[in-house]
């Protein structure tokens, strides 16, 4: 992944408007150096948090992630590469590391379908569809506790309401937040926040020039037919945009498991082992076992798989993502 | 007479959609007034037989409620005020102002957005640690001064869509950068000032992990505290006070979001994924 690439979905290249515009030759040179001298003193503390809260953890890490290291005992010594031979041996990293990849490929294609579906569905002219809108985002901003207790509440094995509807049709009631159950209600928390996606599809949407859908319909495509060969390639960067940052997000997944463990942080290896994921993981080997340098290892190994994968998204959509750059951006 | 169907079909789907989506919220409310025989009951209740309003009470006395949500209320308030203040700054520059480099800075901010803050988190802390600012608000004093890479890509696509007259004039008068900063750019800047501070706010209030990691329990935050200490003498959850509990500490997300939720949405929608 590449910054022209990052850029590309993202908007604009770095590019500031009237900013290179030319100047009278003579005083070019000092209104040029007082302007670089600016754009450092504006990005300074930018600068200085990248160094000092990405930069220097994540090195910390690295340097960590080679030791014994526990947090309390005074005696770590330096491993070399040990923590990385035992994780490649370690069937419980893999194990999490599959349930991780799992949950990403089927979490982040469906919470962009439905919210995508939403976005169409609340894009067309109704009546009350700013209340629609309203309605359907709302759980996106449900803080992640919160979010995570409604659920637990909402299938819980005697007082929750899906057991209760399941009831009525006379089926047993079913253990939701226990395997195997427990990674769909996972999925479920996920895909109630879709109003994310949706509102960023929306926004897409709106963008697409409402001609392109009137000449289609003129040449007789159907409804379906426009949504595949107008609709969808012009909303590619958007989805491509949500696909990249939807499976960073998956991975990080940690709240609800966290909230199905009591209590926490002690109780992590309490979670269901179908939810267990590879973030899951890295909580208990730091808290339940105290191995800081192992955690260390595990979160270096999810930072390079992370920077694989999200290089392979960007190469492999490349010829499949439509970027309408406005070509002043290019210069 | 061949649309109307569709219609009615579009409207029966987005309704129950809709109904789909609130439910979880009403099912919470219905737990938060139950009695606890009820909340046991097999099969379920759907509706409690008399409304337990005491619960709320319970909910808000059995912890600290009000200590809990101040220490919200600050860090929230703390982080929201600097980072939107510095991530403003940030974007400026990024917006207004060039220098070599800018081009690969932009791309590594980019980047940083997409980086796992769970990475960064446990080193974080550990470092945190060893600083002594474990258990105090220093944290998010930091994590607010350096600025957000969400918030600084706003704030930059909204700096740059600004006329470059409002600049010249200033420039000609002898203003420097950060005076053109204060005086002229940030004063047009409600809408996304707004929507930054809505934004930043909601991640605090949300936040779960890092407060659980760095503060004491009575220092904590109403989000570790409504997740851990609704318990019994047992030491069991008491799932009718969890519920109320988490009812009082989303309604204010709710309430903030839809009184700006029309800023909010526009403000998202600005922010340049096209």
């Amino acid at each position: 992944m590449t910054a022209d690439q990052l850029a590309a979905v993202a908007g604009r290249p770095g590019h500031a408007r009237g900013a290179d515009r030319a100047r009278p030759a003579r005083r070019q040179t000092s209104v040029a150096t007082r302007q670089h001298r600016a754009f450092y003193m504006f990005t300074a503390p930018w600068i200085a948090g990248f160094l000092l809260l990405t930069i220097g953890p994540m090195a910390f890490a690295l340097w960590l992630s080679l030791t014994t290291f526990d947090g309390i005992s005074p005696n770590w010594h330096w491993i070399g590469l040990a923590n990385y031979r035992e994780l490649l041996s370690d069937s419980v990293t893999w194990g999490a590391l599959g349930r991780t990849g799992l949950f990403a490929v089927t979490s982040v294609p469906l919470s962009i379908v439905a919210g995508l579906a939403l976005a169409v569905l609340v894009n067309r002219p109704i009546k009350a569809r700013g209340i629609f809108r309203t309605l359907l985002y709302l759980p996106a901003v449900v803080p992640p506790v919160g979010a995570g207790l409604i659920f637990k509440q909402l299938f819980d094995t005697n007082s929750g309401a899906t057991n209760g509807v399941l009831d009525i049709f006379g089926i047993n009631a079913v253990a939701w937040l226990s395997d195997p159950y427990a990674r769909y209600v996972l999925l479920m928390t996920v895909l109630w926040g879709a109003g994310n996606v949706m509102i960023i599809s929306l926004a897409g949407l709106q963008d697409i020039p409402r001609e392109l859908h009137e000449a289609a319909r003129v040449d007789g495509a159907s409804a379906w037919r426009t949504f595949r060969s107008v609709t969808v390639p012009l909303l590619s960067p958007v989805l491509l945009f949500q696909a990249v940052t939807g499976v960073i997000a998956s991975v990080q997944t940690v709240m609800p498991l966290l909230l199905a463990s009591q209590p926490p942080p002690g109780g992590v290896t309490s979670v269901p082992q179908s939810n267990y994921l590879y973030m899951m993981h890295v909580f208990a080997e730091y808290f339940a076992y105290g191995r800081f340098g192992y955690a260390s290892a595990l979160l270096w190994v999810l930072f390079v798989l992370i920077l694989i994968v999200t290089g392979l998204i960007f190469k492999t959509t490349s010829g499949v993502v439509f970027y309408n750059v406005d070509p002043e951006a290019k210069k | 007479m061949t649309t109307r169907l569709p219609r009615l079909a579009l409207y029966a789907a987005l309704v129950i959609i809709t109904g789909l989506f609130l439910g979880p919220f009403g099912w919470l409310v219905i737990t938060a007034l139950k009695s606890t025989s009820e909340l046991a009951a097999s099969p379920v209740h759907w509706w409690p037989h008399d409304l337990k309003w005491g619960n709320f009470a319970d909910a808000f006395t059995n912890i600290d409620f009000l200590g809990y949500a101040r220490n919200s209320l600050i860090i929230a308030t703390i982080y929201a005020t600097l980072v939107t203040l510095s991530s403003a700054w940030v974007g400026f520059g990024f917006a207004r102002l060039s220098a070599p480099g800018k081009k690969q800075m932009f791309g590594v901010l980019l980047g940083t957005m997409m980086l796992p803050q769970m990475i960064t988190l446990f080193p974080t802390y550990l470092i945190f640690a060893k600083l002594g600012m474990v258990d105090t608000y220093w944290p998010w004093v930091l994590w607010g001064l350096s600025g957000a890479p969400f918030l600084i890509f706003l704030f930059r696509q909204f700096f740059a869509g600004m006329p470059r007259e409002l600049e010249e004039a200033a420039i000609v008068d002898g203003c420097g950068w950060s005076g053109i900063f204060w005086r002229i750019f940030l004063p047009q800047s409600w809408p996304a000032l707004a929507t930054s501070f809505v934004i930043a706010f909601t991640w605090s209030w949300g936040d779960y992990i890092a407060p659980m990691l760095l503060l004491s329990n009575d220092r904590s935050t109403l989000a570790v505290a409504i997740s851990t200490s609704y318990v019994n003498a047992q030491g069991l959850p008491v799932n009718n006070w969890i519920a109320a509990g988490t009812v009082m500490y989303v309604v204010p997300i709710l309430l903030i979001f839809l009184v700006a939720q029309r800023g909010f949405v526009t403000g998202m929608s600005t922010s340049g994924l096209k």
